[in-house]
This record gives structure tokens, C-alpha cells and sequence, in this order.
């Protein structure tokens, strides 16, 4: 996997991202001025230039230098409002094109709201476990290294908020499909297919968007003393495609010799809830769902497309609480094939836990966060420790690592993948 | 109707005077306890919004200024608050939101918003001792402290500012307080603490608080500036609070989740 890294002779802002960013922050000053006078009809543009760079522990190879430019624009007029994220994006010293991470239109009236365009929509009560959040995609191109805030994606809808008091209704309808983005093959975060040979892989079948194809989810929500509760259900494309076997070839006393798998998204119908209370000194959350006709992949020579259609449940239980400044929280999550088979590749139940610990010094301008996920059955984990010291009120220092252990199983398959990293934050 | 004796008329006499006398002692000098439960009591408004600048000075004198907008309520048994981080850039948007109870011995609600998350979650109140937003009030100190959590005693008058001042002694009936005692002293005319001296575990002086504006606002008093000094690590922060407004009219409905998302 090493040779896959890319190697970077010395640390440098490329020129190109150089030149970009300081153009883009002069007109910056401009336009924030401009923003500033046109305070009270509601504009604001703010936003971050942030550098990162990262490299493997086992050998020093750098695998990360990102610098990052991402503005965020809104403008606000009575009841409407105007939002757009361009962030600016150079990798391996190539600069990117713009992307608009979110643009939308917002409208509100006393009991409700409604957002239209591309947008980000999370739902859920879990830490780093997306049980609930079904609704925006993520982007898992490096796996769960990012922050949390960067794996999800928008989705291009239309989001309505009905308002009663406590109550809210969440409708969201998607005429677009926007899928998980999953690691590139050949990178550093490839996932080994489960197949008895490798497979050809055939252009992804994406699905075709009419008006009736589109993507519905729903959610109650209740927020109130002691207690808050969401129920959820949704009727959508699977973020992530399952492999469908288009052909196959068995030679006697050999077995399978060829196998062409073609990538395709499928609907599914998912409900669940989410709910959160205090109990003395604790916090406790658990969250759960319901997902019908779920597709696993399994032997082929057992299932004639790839896979087999199972429901599945999947949930979770949790508490935060906290001891003498530092802030804990455990969450345990349970996945469950319903009806299981033995030939599919997953196992019946999989077990995991993620645990953080967390504690601010100097008045909170210094915080250390570990947050890990620990593999129960495979007695894996990935370890996320973080440090980040607010230099001033624009300014923030970090560093941090994500170290995998054990050799098999969700996160130990990545054991040769131990990373480090730092970087710094100009807020404006 | 048999007239009493002069000489009964002369105790009687005596024994109201006497009495007389006692009530002015009283009314002038009440006991600790009845001095803080009048703090406590002091009319209020119904809701309260404004500008909160929130300035923390380290030992070096190095300023971080925070611009928050809060909005308060009652309603019934429990008070609401609301506050949304206007700056700086990097917290900007960030939402707080707190309800507490009348009832003794039930906990707060909290929850945060962070918009980077885009999620609000339910965090946990117990840490009351804990510094606010990183700055030298803890949040029990912002809190409305109940009476009954400690005994008052008067312990003289003194003059702050120009005002005469009432000094009560509030000592901790929970051992497993932050403090060891604190020292406040109450406006007579106004009935707000005009400064406050908190006492660490060892009885060693540790926070002094003073207020330096109070104005009266739709007819109530309001603290319009205040800082907190830790004389022990020597870092301060000074809150204004400006743009305040009483009854206005704020309802339940305005502390919701979709008033910590969308902002103030």
C-alpha cells in the first residue's frame, strides 16, 4: 500500500493555491467590507484558509497536504434568506476546482421554514455513527480519518420544517441522487471487495432520476424537558451501491475463474428513531433503525446476483457524563441481519463501541479530544487523539494522529495506515 | 368594662414601646437570610434580551472578546435562556441553551448547537462548577443560586460606591460546594449585590465580582456591567450588556431548537 502514497520532496503552499487564496482573501477584505456596510440588510461572508499536512508513521510518507479556502456567503432579506459555500481546495499541490459545498434559498414564515438547493442534512443523536442519518451521503474517500464535519455531503432538494410548539416535521423530497463517495482503488482507504476472486468491475448504474424516482424521508421531532425524540422513515437510493454479478465462469475442478460484478443503487425503505435524555449527572441517547430489503454481498456461487435481500436493524446506546473537568461518552451499536444466511459475507450481529474523552485547559483555549471506535468482534480500533490550542480568536494550532489497530476486521484492516498530522486555522 | 390600673397601663405602655423599638431594629437590620431570599425575589421582567460583550483578560493582560445575543424568559416552574455566539468568527453561530427548574433538587436541560455539526445536542448540566465559554464565571455563578442552598448571615453595613450596603456571609450547606463561603453586599436601596467576594476550599480568597452599571430598565434594576477577577491565577472578564430590552414579549416557542439553528 506504501507504493500508493504519494511522496512530496519538501512541505510547500503550492504557487497556484498561493496565488488563488491571496487574491480571493483581497477581495475578501473588499466584499467583507461591503458585507459590514450592508449589515443591517443582513449580509455576512466569513468563513476559514486552513493548511494541513499529514504522513504515515511507519515510514514518513507524506499522504496529506491540503490547503483549504472556504468562504461562507448569506444575505438575509425579511423572511428569505441567500447561503452559498464555495470552498476553494488544493491537494498534492494541485489546485482544485471551486466547489459549492453548500448553496441554497431559504424561505420562513411563523411556522415554518423551507430550504431549497444543495444543501446538508444530518439527522441522528449518535457521535460518529450515522444509524439515523440517512438523508446526506458521505464522503469516506479516507475513510473515517476527516473530521466528522467533513464527511458529509449535500444533497440537492427541498427540505420543509412545519413548527408546532415543541413539535416540528421535517419533509424532505430529493429529485436528485447524490451517492456515497467511497474510497478511489488503488488509494491508501481501497476496500478489498468480498469475492473468491478479484472481479471486474463495470461502470456504476446510477440511478435514473424522474420525478417519481426521487428520494422522500420524513422525521418528527420533539424537544422538551427531560427528554427529546425523533422518529424518522425514509424511502430512498442506498448511498452506497451493492455489487450485482453480471457474469461469472466456473471451470470444473478449478471453481470460479471470472467473475464481472457491476456496482448498482437500490431502494430502500428505512424508519427508526432517536431519542436523548438527562438522568442526574448523565446524558443518555439511543438511536435505532429499521432498514427493509437491505442488499448484503455474499457467495456468489450461493446467490446469483452477488447478494441477498435482508432486512436489517441496526442501533445504538449511549451515555455522556462527566468526572472532575473531563468530558466521557460511550456509545455501544449493534448490527443485526435479520434472517440471516450463512453464505453472505457479513456476519449475523456485529458489535462495536466508540468511546471520547475530552478536557479544555488555559480557559479553554487548549482542548485535548481522544475519540475512538473499538471492534468488538475483531478486537480492532481506530484511536483519534487531537490537540487544539486557540493561538487567538482567529488563529487555531492543531495536531492530531489516527492510529488503527489490530489486523483485521472494519478498522484493523487499515493497520499499515497510521497517520499523524498538523495544521493550522485562520478564522475570518 | 374595668379600666386597668395605672400601673398595668404603665407596663402595657412599656411593653409597646418596647416592641415598638424591637420592629424598627428589625426593619432595619433583617436577618441574612431574609436579605437574600429579597435578592432572589426581586422583580425581574418577565424576559429579558440583549447584547452580551463578554471580555476575558489572561494574566498578561491578553483581551478575547466574545459577542453573544441572550434571551431570557419565565414561564411557570422554569426560566429559559438563549444565547447565540455572534463572535468571533470561529464560534460564530454557536447556540446555548439552558432551562431551569423551581423545583428543588431537579437538574438543568442544556443543550449546544454547533454549526459545523449542524446538530443540537443535549449536554450534560452537572458540571455547574464549570467555567462558562472560558471565562472566570462559573456557570453556577451566572445562575440563579436558590436561597436555601446556604446559610445567610448578616454580618454588618458598609458603604460601596456611595450606597449603603448590607454584608451577608453565605456559607455552603453542601460540603462538596465549589466555595467555601462567599461574601456579598446588597444595596439597600436596590436590593442587587453590588460585589461579591467567593472563597475557595481552603478559605482563601479567590474570586472578587463587581458591578460597575446598574440602570433601571422598563422599571427593573438591571446589572448592565460586571467583572469577575481571580485573584488567585490573575485573569479577569468584564460583561456589558447593551440593547437590553424587559417584556418584550418573548414566548415559550422562542427556545426551541429551531431558534438555536437559525440564530437570534
Amino acid at each position: 500500500m506504501k507504493n500508493m502514497v504519494m511522496a512530496f520532496p519538501k512541505l510547500r503552499l503550492a504557487k497556484s493555491f498561493a496565488l488563488a487564496a491571496s487574491t480571493v482573501l483581497l477581495v475578501l477584505g473588499a466584499v467583507q467590507a461591503r458585507a459590514q456596510e450592508g449589515a443591517q440588510e443582513g449580509a455576512t461572508l466569513n468563513g476559514y484558509a486552513r493548511t494541513k499536512v499529514g504522513a504515515l508513521v511507519e515510514d514518513g510518507a507524506y499522504f496529506l497536504a491540503e490547503n483549504t479556502l472556504d468562504l461562507r456567503l448569506s444575505y438575509s432579506a425579511g423572511d428569505a434568506a441567500f447561503y452559498a459555500n464555495p470552498v476553494l481546495y488544493e491537494r498534492e499541490g494541485e489546485l482544485a476546482l471551486p466547489e459549492l459545498r453548500e448553496v441554497y434559498i431559504d424561505l420562513g414564515g411563523e411556522f415554518f421554514d423551507l430550504r431549497m438547493g444543495k444543501q446538508q442534512i444530518i439527522w441522528g443523536k449518535g457521535d460518529g455513527v450515522f444509524i439515523t442519518d440517512i438523508v446526506s451521503p458521505k464522503n469516506l474517500s479516507r475513510f473515517l480519518v476527516p473530521d466528522f464535519e467533513e464527511l458529509r455531503l449535500a444533497v440537492t432538494g427541498a427540505r420543509l420544517d412545519l413548527y408546532a410548539d415543541a413539535h416540528s416535521l421535517e419533509l424532505v423530497w430529493l429529485p436528485w441522487f447524490t451517492p456515497t463517495i467511497s474510497p478511489a482503488s488503488g488509494s491508501l482507504w481501497a476496500l478489498s471487495l468480498a469475492f473468491p476472486i478479484s472481479p471486474t468491475i463495470q461502470a456504476a448504474v446510477l440511478p435514473v432520476m424522474e420525478l417519481e424516482s426521487g428520494e422522500y424521508f420524513a422525521k418528527y421531532s420533539y424537544m422538551g424537558s427531560s427528554f427529546d425524540l425523533s422518529l424518522m422513515g425514509g424511502w430512498f437510493w442506498n448511498d452506497t451501491p451493492a455489487f450485482t454479478v453480471i457474469s461469472q465462469v466456473l471451470t470444473p475442478g478449478v471453481g470460479l475463474t471470472s467473475l464481472t460484478v457491476e456496482p448498482e443503487y437500490y431502494r430502500t425503505l428505512a424508519a427508526g428513531y432517536a431519542v436523548s435524555g438527562t438522568l442526574g449527572p448523565l446524558v443518555l441517547r439511543s438511536e435505532g433503525a429499521w432498514y427493509g430489503a437491505k442488499r448484503f454481498q455474499g457467495n456468489p456461487m450461493a446467490f446469483a446476483d452477488g447478494y441477498a435481500e435482508k432486512d436489517a436493524i441496526q442501533y445504538l446506546a449511549g451515555a455522556d457524563f462527566s468526572v472532575g473537568g473531563y468530558n466521557f461518552g460511550l456509545q455501544f451499536i449493534q448490527d443485526i441481519i435479520l434472517d440471516y444466511d450463512d453464505d453472505l459475507t457479513e456476519d449475523a450481529i456485529a458489535n462495536t463501541a466508540t468511546f471520547v474523552v475530552a478536557k479544555t485547559y488555559l480557559n479553554e483555549t487548549l482542548t485535548v479530544e481522544i475519540f475512538s471506535y473499538l471492534g468488538l468482534d475483531d478486537g480492532d480500533a481506530l484511536v483519534k487523539p487531537k490537540v487544539t490550542w486557540d493561538a487567538s480568536d482567529s488563529l487555531e494550532l492543531f495536531a492530531g494522529a489516527y492510529l488503527f489497530l489490530g489486523d483485521e476486521g472494519d478498522f484493523g484492516q487499515y493497520d499499515d495506515n497510521d497517520g499523524v498530522y498538523v495544521g493550522a486555522k485562520l478564522s475570518f | 368594662m374595668k379600666r386597668p390600673s395605672r400601673k398595668i397601663a404603665l407596663l402595657i405602655g412599656a411593653a409597646i414601646v418596647f416592641a415598638s423599638a424591637a420592629s424598627v431594629v428589625a426593619a432595619a437590620e433583617p436577618t441574612g437570610a431574609v436579605i437574600m431570599q429579597a435578592v432572589y425575589d426581586r422583580p425581574q421582567g418577565k424576559d429579558m434580551s440583549g447584547m452580551l460583550t463578554m471580555t476575558l483578560v489572561d494574566a498578561k493582560g491578553k483581551e478575547r472578546v466574545r459577542g453573544i445575543k441572550q434571551i431570557t424568559g419565565s414561564f411557570d416552574t422554569m426560566d429559559k435562556k438563549l444565547m447565540v455566539f455572534q463572535s468571533p468568527a470561529d464560534v460564530r453561530g454557536t447556540a446555548f441553551m439552558n432551562w431551569s427548574y423551581a423545583e428543588q433538587g431537579k437538574g438543568d436541560d442544556q443543550w449546544i448547537y454547533l454549526p459545523a455539526l449542524k446538530r443540537v445536542k443535549r449536554i450534560s448540566s452537572e458540571g455547574r462548577g464549570d467555567n462558562f465559554m472560558g471565562s472566570d464565571f462559573t456557570y453556577d455563578d451566572l445562575g440563579d443560586r436558590q436561597p436555601a442552598e446556604d446559610v445567610h448571615t448578616l454580618t454588618g453595613t458598609e458603604t460601596v460606591d456611595g450606597e449603603a450596603c448590607w454584608v451577608v456571609e453565605s456559607v455552603p450547606k453542601d460540603p462538596k460546594d465549589l466555595y467555601s463561603k462567599t461574601i456579598t453586599w446588597i444595596s439597600k436601596e436596590k436590593t442587587v449585590g453590588l460585589k461579591r467576594d467567593y472563597y475557595d476550599k481552603r478559605g482563601t480568597l479567590l474570586k472578587t465580582l463587581r458591578i460597575s452599571s446598574i440602570e433601571s430598565i422598563s422599571g427593573v434594576w438591571v446589572i448592565t456591567k460586571t467583572e469577575m477577577r481571580n485573584e488567585q491565577k490573575k485573569t479577569s472578564t468584564r460583561m456589558e450588556f447593551s440593547e437590553v430590552k424587559i417584556d418584550s414579549g418573548l414566548v415559550d416557542g422562542d427556545f426551541t431548537e429551531r431558534a438555536m439553528t437559525k440564530g437570534l
